[in-house]
């Protein structure tokens, strides 16, 4: 699908990745025109923003409009909560952008986020990076030093021995 | 879903997430990375993909350039809630079957590893090892007795996966929450001792 950082700007061109916008389709008519018509390459004279796309259509990181990098410091166990900001802004945003903002209303990890909505985990970083960005979600960068800590390793410790 | 029905007061940090730490459990194929996970996590086992590089090992080492290459790979997880302010996250890795495997996502970080064996098929385990070896990060060699049997004695299998002997080998048995429980705090056990090493150092 697709998702429109502004949603004030709701052209069929703006709803259109750089590299998607190959054929017109001319008006778009709604949300997530352009996102349907990339997934079906060459054909994109289709312009029924509603047709379900079949599981697997996309290439992954076309939500990311391409982008893979950059978002190297959110580790998957990184947690991850919408702010009110997020909560505001929610009926705004597209697609899985508003799925990750209406899911993370409870810290979750970005791993979680990506099971959860089955999104390949480098395309929940690269979002989560930009709304976080936004002011959409707040982003609480592991401790990169717990692992190592005597104190957070016998609270672990404790935590494992009280299972039975 | 949406759970929003909680005060709409204060400010962004009003729900403090929890410190996340986490837990590597490596393995080949099979040997019940996916079992493990789920006898002790809080959730049921969540799968994601995952990106993960790998390099061509073993029979094509004569090659000086190993060939790297990235591949999309599903990934199961778990979590236990140790308190309210810290939450343990257990990655299992996928299997890989003659491929090293560089999952510097899941490793860095971590506390340590449990490396699942499967005592029929030891050298399954070998990347994993050679990995945490590598890059220094406490493991613990877990044989998964499967059926109640293990195909070799400990003694054995040490010496056929050439570990050091500092390293613990164990037997446990993945379907038990128990077992797995006693097995994670082994890797909790070394990676204690590492660290408390560390603390004197400084």
């Amino acid at each position: 699908m697709t998702s429109d950082k502004t949603p004030t700007e709701r052209t069929a061109g703006a709803l259109v990745r750089p590299f998607l916008s190959g054929p017109s389709d001319g008006a778009g008519g709604a949300d997530g025109a352009g996102g349907a018509d990339g997934a079906r390459g060459s054909r994109g004279a289709d312009d029924r923003a509603d047709a379900p796309v079949p599981d697997g259509a996309l290439r992954p990181f076309l939500l990311t409009a391409g982008r893979v990098a950059g978002q190297d410091s959110i580790a998957i166990e990184t947690q991850v909560v919408t702010t009110d900001s997020g909560r505001t802004a929610v009926d705004q945003l597209g697609f899985e952008r508003r799925d990750i903002v209406s899911l993370c209303g409870n810290p979750l990890s970005v791993a979680e986020i990506a099971a959860q909505l089955s999104l390949h985990l480098g395309v929940v970083r690269v979002l989560v990076g930009d709304l976080s960005a936004d002011g959409h979600l707040s982003v609480y960068l592991p401790n990169a030093d717990a692992s190592t800590d005597v104190d957070t390793l016998l609270r672990v410790i404790r935590g494992l021995r009280a299972i039975g | 879903m949406v759970s929003a029905q909680s005060a709409e007061v204060g400010g962004p940090t009003r729900r403090r997430p929890p410190l996340p730490v986490k837990l590597v459990i490596a393995g080949g194929f099979g040997v019940g990375k996916t079992t493990t996970v789920g006898s002790i996590s809080e959730i049921s086992p969540l799968t994601t993909e995952a990106d993960m590089t790998s390099a061509a090992a073993g029979i094509d080492d004569a090659s000086q350039v190993p060939g790297k290459r990235t591949t999309t790979v599903a990934m199961d997880f778990g979590c236990i809630t140790i308190d309210e302010s810290l939450k343990l996250y257990l990655f299992g890795t996928p299997g890989q079957d003659r491929f090293g495997f560089m999952w510097d996502d899941l490793a860095i970080g971590a506390i340590g590893a449990l490396v699942i064996v499967d005592s029929r098929r030891l050298d399954d385990c070998y990347p994993a090892v050679d990995y945490f070896e590598r890059l220094g990060l406490p493991f613990v060699v877990a044989v998964n007795r499967f059926d109640g049997a293990v195909a070799h004695d400990l003694p054995s299998i040490r010496w056929a996966l050439a570990v050091d002997d500092a390293v613990p080998l164990i037997t446990f048995d993945a379907r038990d929450k128990l077992s797995v429980r006693d097995a994670l705090l082994v890797v909790l056990d070394r990676a204690l001792a590492k660290a408390r090493a560390a603390q004197t150092e400084r």
